[in-house]
């Protein structure tokens, strides 16, 4: 299990050196140049490229990669070109929202989704199966932001019993930081839900038709025990797996998510600095998110051992 | 030894107070929500340096912590605002300047004429306006801590015109070790003398800006009229938030989440008309002016004609309505100098009375021995206003015989395209769409797009000599009415040769609550002071 650890752990060193060459070259390859964003419209070409200059813009670019690169072995991201901010203090700023907004999301996706599988596979072929089925086609179909203006309107307009927009820290309380957390977790999670509904419904399928299931039953074993202790534990494999998957597309709508909720999070972060081609930004957060990700996906493997203990690395 | 009620109920209460402290203090030194005014503005703030760019955002931000030294009123008079009085030598090249009293910079230190001779010359170092004023400055000495002059080489018209410039980049005056910063570096800073305070704690880069009252600003007495007069803060802090998503800020302009919003989409202004807690008004009433810069380095419009022919060919009105819809809000306008300012006329603009009118393009076009190469127009898919006009254009040109191509990217790579001045083939471009203030098209001087010293100017690169002697004798002109007809000769010599062609005026309202009030009308920027909250 350790050198499996130790492994993959090394593999992420390797996953992160390929995305941070691959995202420096699409950056600096792409069109657009920050120096003229930063001066404005009205600025000449003399003053673009005179902050150009002093922005080490027109350095070949394996001289910046160089730069870049020697700052990250020292645990420097480099600073935003526009506020010349850290972009570790940027990203440190912004992580709370995120984090707070995908483990909202991810809780509430889990709960709703494995019940509704569970129950979905427990009623397979009658009108609560289908109508599971619908549900989860009408929310992955739906686009986040429709979803999320929906929402607002509904219950912040119209009722208004929620914010419409904004994040409140946790340290503001439990209830105001949860308050602005409903709506968009509901917005983000719907597709999720989905997902992991979907999934769930057809590896508990598979499970209630192996042969243990038919004993337990044969032996008097209730309904509850049937499907919670012996069928879900055995369909715990692929739903773990479609979680984990699930966290990428997580990451993915969270973006739109705080577009629209207005939460100050890195996704919002990253797409500011795409639309201004804030370079430190962009590769800061692509190259954090990319270690992440493998990370993510090593602690999914890692908790088959919980649920399967035949699985062993 | 048992513990007392009495001592319980004492050491419980003084826990309590000790706890509630950090809490009380916190709200004796918050500003609560009925004195501050929270607003979503046209863009995120994320240079704060006014001399370092051009963008109006960063003008924002200026006029809530800077100070000018003079500033236009209502009536586009210059007004002295920092400056106390000011005199000018019998030869009109000595201008001598004393400050106002009780001057003070956030930070707590007076302000001088070293940090206005700083500031001045910082910012002379990177605006259009002022570098053409200074090109006639021998010298800014300082008499004493309240008192300098500008001593020129030969008489120059628009010296104070120059100081009250209201379009970035702003003359605004920084405290003299910021101001000595290289003008090609950005000053980081945010330590101004004017009417609020930049609060660095409570702000958070991306999301909000946080702006106190300053209670050591001393105004002026006289009442507020555009930048001039009293600039007197009536609130305690105001919070720029940083909102991306339109549909979300107009929500939470209703739910009264946010008291100000300067530009709502045009679509949802009927929503917000029948709301009766908010309030529309067109602040910026010379909005802005669309523009179609033509690339003078290649052919077709290298040719006169075939610029020229543009004029023709574009149809102001249906551009507006693609993208603005309602006509309370836009106009057609042929004045270089935009038509809402001191300089518009309507001389030698027969080619827009006559209206749209495609065979006279396409006969011009011919003239100029158009061949059918591509003409690459740069179209910015994310900003509504270029990516409608860009497919209109096209349109157009198609119907002219024209071979347009639409070269579709975001603004962010047409800054870049457009800077380069090699032909289509090898990456350049003939035609992109952007626009100007009203405020900025009325000065032939300050705005940048009036230039015509070909590759040294602005992209397009137009040249005419005539034009910019034009431009010089505008600038040395001493009265109004002089200007006037100077810029009359401008339009007359710029509608033969067309450095760009214009596609029309807009100025959308802003959208407020009902119970905030006293924005002050200005082009191109909000100004908090004067603003309440009943």
């Amino acid at each position: 299990m350790l050198s499996f650890i130790v492994h993959r752990l090394l593999s992420t060193v390797v996953v992160m050196a390929i995305v941070a060459v691959c995202i420096f070259l699409l950056l600096h390859l792409s069109p657009g140049d920050p120096a003229a964003i930063i001066v404005g419209d009205n600025a000449t070409q003399l003053q673009i490229d005179a902050v150009r200059k002093q922005l080490g813009l027109d350095d070949p670019l394996a001289v910046q990669f160089a730069r870049w690169l020697v700052g990250i072995l020292k645990g420097d991201l480099g600073v935003s070109i526009f506020s010349h901010e850290p972009v570790s203090k940027l990203i440190g700023q912004r992580i709370e929202p995120t984090v707070s907004l995908a483990l909202t999301t991810l809780a509430f996706a889990v709960m709703i989704a494995i019940s509704f599988g569970v129950l979905a596979a427990w009623k397979v072929g009658t009108w609560i199966d289908r109508l599971v089925m619908v549900l989860s086609v009408l929310s992955f179909s739906v686009p986040v932001f429709v979803v999320g203006y929906l929402l607002i309107y509904v219950f912040s307009i119209k009722l208004g019993w929620l914010p419409v927009q904004g994040y409140a820290p946790i340290v503001d309380g439990f209830a105001t930081w949860i308050r602005h957390l409903i709506l968009p977790s509901l917005a983000l999670g719907l597709a999720y839900v989905a997902l992991i509904a979907r999934i769930t419904r057809t590896a508990m399928l598979d499970a209630l038709a192996e042969d243990y299931i038919r004993t337990a039953r044969a032996k008097g074993v209730a309904t509850g025990p049937v499907l919670m202790k012996h069928a879900l534990k055995n369909a715990g494999v692929p739903i773990l797996t479609v979680i984990g998957i699930g966290i990428a597309l997580l990451i993915g709508g969270v973006v739109i998510t705080e577009t629209v909720f207005n939460i100050p999070g890195i996704g919002r972060l990253v797409v500011d600095a795409i639309s201004q081609r804030d370079y430190p930004i962009i590769q800061g957060v692509t190259l954090i998110f990319s270690g992440v990700y493998v990370i993510v996906n090593l602690l999914v493997d890692l908790s088959y051992t919980l649920i399967d203990p035949r699985i062993r690395y | 030894m048992a513990t007392s009620r009495r001592t319980f109920v004492k050491g419980t209460a003084a826990s309590a107070a000790a706890v509630s402290a950090p809490g009380l203090l916190m709200a004796q030194t918050t500003p609560s929500d009925a004195r501050t005014v929270r607003a979503v503005l046209h863009a995120d703030l994320k240079i704060f340096d006014p001399i370092w760019t051009t963008a109006n955002i960063t003008g924002d931000h200026s006029l809530l912590i800077y100070d000018t030294l003079f500033g236009l009123d209502d009536a586009r008079n210059v007004q002295p605002q920092m400056v106390d009085k000011w005199s000018i030598s019998d030869d009109k090249k000595t201008y001598t300047f004393t400050l106002r009293d009780g001057l003070k910079f956030h930070d707590g230190q007076a302000v001088t004429s070293s940090d206005v001779v700083a500031s001045v010359r910082r910012w002379a170092a990177r605006d259009g306006a002022a570098q053409h004023l200074f090109k006639r400055v021998a010298d800014t000495p300082i008499k004493d801590d309240n008192t300098f002059a500008i001593v020129l080489k030969e008489p120059y018209g628009l010296v104070l015109e120059a100081l009250a410039k209201i379009e970035t980049n702003l003359p605004v005056i920084m405290r003299k070790k910021d101001a000595e910063t290289d003008p090609n570096q950005q000053v980081t800073t945010k330590i101004g003398s004017g009417p609020f305070r930049f609060n660095e704690d409570e702000t958070k880069s991306g999301q909000r800006y946080v702006y106190d009252k300053f209670t050591g600003y001393v105004p002026r007495k006289e009442p507020p009229s555009g930048m001039a007069g009293g600039k007197i803060a009536k609130i305690d802090r105001v919070i720029i938030e940083n909102m991306a998503d339109e549909q979300t800020a107009v929500a939470a302009l209703k739910a009264g989440e946010i008291d100000f919003y300067e530009i709502p989409p045009i679509d949802l202004l009927d929503q917000l008309e029948g709301d009766k807690n908010i309030k529309l008004d067109v602040l910026n009433k010379g909005g802005n002016v669309g523009m179609c810069r033509l690339n003078w380095l290649h052919p077709p419009f290298d040719k006169v004609e075939a610029r020229q022919a543009m004029l023709y060919l574009i149809k102001q009105e249906d551009i507006l309505k693609a993208v603005f819809g309602n006509p309370k809000y836009y106009r057609s306008c042929a004045s270089l100098f935009a038509c809402t300012g001191q300089m518009q006329s309507d001389v030698n603009t027969d080619w827009f009375k006559g209206g749209q009118n495609i065979a006279k393009a396409r006969e011009l076009f011919t003239k100029a021995g158009y061949d059918g190469r591509p003409v690459v127009i740069l179209q910015a898919t994310n900003i509504a206003f270029m990516n409608n006009a860009s497919l209109l254009v096209a349109q157009w040109l198609k119907e002219a015989g024209v071979n347009a191509e639409l070269a579709a990217s975001d603004w962010g790579a047409v800054v870049t395209r457009r800077a380069v001045k090699k032909p289509v083939a090898e990456g350049g471009w003939n035609i992109f769409i952007t626009w100007g203030s009203g405020e900025g098209f009325d000065n032939p001087i300050g705005f940048v797009a009036h230039t015509a010293n070909g590759e040294a100017g602005w992209f397009g690169w137009p040249k005419d000599d005539l034009h910019e002697k034009l431009r010089d004798d505008w600038a040395l002109a001493s009265t109004l009415e002089e200007r006037k007809a100077v810029a009359r000769k401008l339009q007359e010599n710029a509608w033969n040769y067309v450095p760009m062609v214009l596609l029309g005026q807009w100025a959308p309202p802003v959208a407020r609550r009902a119970n905030v009030s006293g924005f002050i009308p200005l082009p191109a920027h909000v100004p908090f002071w004067n603003v309440e909250k009943t």
